[in-house]
């Protein structure tokens, strides 16, 4: 039986906090109001002492997270390979880096951190020990264009097999099943110049999963201008679809998941998310042994309807789990 | 080919920030803040690119500095600081060597900031080290405070 709790990560609320609209307790405060059991965010955008977690930072979480009645979940941590300015890092030193992150993590009161897929499979399973003795499961973010059983997610669920370890794993992001294309580069397109008549040309050629240089070639012919190429390029990359998304695939991984990122950019009034077929994804996990967090993600920041959108997500998942 | 993202998210140049310094009561150059505009910090290892024009003319490299977490670097060592954490709503201070300060009344400055995206790489590049770029470049009209 599974055990599905809803959260909001904070990074929904990006564009705000960066103005300066909202404070990070303000973050809090609101993702408490829209239900949210937890929260989480990511620690190159939010936490005052990265990558460490200093005691006046732990002790403002615990005051914020008591006052608003909310957890603080999870913690993001980023694999920021090319920092140094005259090479990439070493496995061992991006491996050393989520060791620290761990420590964070886990003095934050975290139960789960996100890793990024630069963390190689290698390095995820010499992290075991670490997330076991700091109590904090690591999970390796699907993020599309990967998928649940992409070549390089094969190689880090059979490094999670091998380990047997329960406190490494994998964070699907619901982006990855998206069915359709992303709604806010679409409109940015139209209102850039891109003629409607060659973006849905684009999306057939990606439905047809004609390759990225012949269907670039093909859209050239057919007059396409840069806002054209432009979402073509993300049609093809971290925001692409499908017609049959990897769901088979997230059944399968679903003994390895440790947590959710509900990726999400348009809920209309109705409560239907412009690309990403929640309808079909919430009934898996439900159907599952999965016991975590579903953690709202929204990512069109420049629209300024985060809070409305956020608020939307959390009544359409607490719709789908309730039928 | 160079892939640039550039996020309009805040002024690079803040406002009201500019103002004289002094040594002994004599003005020895000005100061003004300035932002990242982006989603998130980086470490200032990753920045590629700092130069900055008052009213039209580039202010020669030795004679500014970046403050920021209660230091001040010069120019040539930002490359090597891969564990000063530029915090995402932190501004920084630019402080410029001027002697004499600048004229009263009113300033164009112009910022050109450019990062590595450390964990972007360039969309189709097979080479080790090849980054996109975070351009987070900006200019403002400021008066002396």
């Amino acid at each position: 039986m599974s055990n599905i709790k809803l959260g909001v990560s904070l990074y929904s609320f990006t564009n705000e906090y960066v103005k300066g609209k909202l404070s990070l307790e303000d973050c809090i405060k609101k993702a408490a109001e829209f239900g949210a059991e937890g929260f989480e965010l990511v620690g190159t955008q939010m936490l005052s002492s990265y990558p460490y977690a200093s005691d006046k930072a732990i002790n403002e979480f615990k005051a914020m997270t008591s006052a608003y009645g909310i957890e603080f979940v999870a913690y993001g941590a980023n694999t920021d390979r090319g920092m140094r300015s005259d090479r990439d890092l070493r496995e061992e030193e991006m491996l050393q880096s989520a060791i620290i992150d761990l420590q964070t993590a886990s003095k934050l009161g975290c139960k789960v951190m996100r890793a990024q897929y630069l963390l190689s499979p290698n390095s995820l399973g010499k992290l075991a020990p670490y997330a076991e003795s700091y109590g904090v499961k690591v999970g390796v973010e699907i993020h599309n264009p990967e998928t649940p059983t992409s070549p390089i997610m094969q190689q880090y669920s059979e490094v999670i097999e091998k380990t047997g370890s329960s406190f490494i794993g994998l964070i699907p992001d619901f982006g990855c099943f998206a069915t359709k294309p992303n709604k806010p580069h679409w409109d940015d397109a139209l209102a850039n110049g891109a003629p409607v008549e060659l973006l849905e040309m684009a999306a057939q050629l990606r439905y047809d999963e004609v390759p990225r240089e012949e269907a670039r070639e093909r859209l050239l012919e057919a007059g396409a201008n840069g806002a054209v190429l432009g979402a073509l390029q993300g049609m093809y990359g971290f925001v692409t679809f499908y017609k049959q998304p990897d769901l088979e695939g997230l059944k399968k991984i679903m003994p390895y998941v440790v947590h959710f990122h509900g990726k999400f950019h348009h809920l209309n009034e109705q409560l239907e998310e412009a690309s990403i077929p929640y309808q079909d994804i919430i009934p898996i996990i439900a159907a599952s042994d999965f016991d975590g967090y579903i953690m709202a993600e929204y990512e069109a920041h420049n629209t300024g309807q985060a809070l409305e959108m956020t608020k939307r997500l959390l009544q359409l998942e607490r719709k789908l789990l309730t039928q | 080919m160079a892939f640039v993202m550039k996020l309009d998210l805040v002024d690079v140049v803040c406002d009201n920030s500019l103002q004289h310094t002094y040594v002994r009561d004599q003005k020895v150059g000005y100061q003004f803040q300035i932002r990242l505009s982006n989603y998130r910090g980086h470490y200032l290892s990753c920045i590629k690119e700092l130069k900055v024009t008052v009213d039209g003319e580039a202010v020669n490299q030795d004679d500014v500095t970046f403050c920021l977490n209660g230091k001040e670097f010069t120019m040539l060592q930002l490359p090597h600081l891969i564990s000063e954490f530029w915090n995402l709503i932190e501004p920084a201070t630019i402080k410029i060597y001027k002697p004499g300060g600048l004229a009263s009344g009113s300033h164009h400055i112009d910022v050109t900031l450019l990062l590595r995206i450390p964990y972007l790489r360039t969309p189709g590049s097979k080479q080790e080290h090849d980054y996109a770029t975070l351009n987070s470049s900006g200019s403002k009209t400021l008066t002396v405070m």
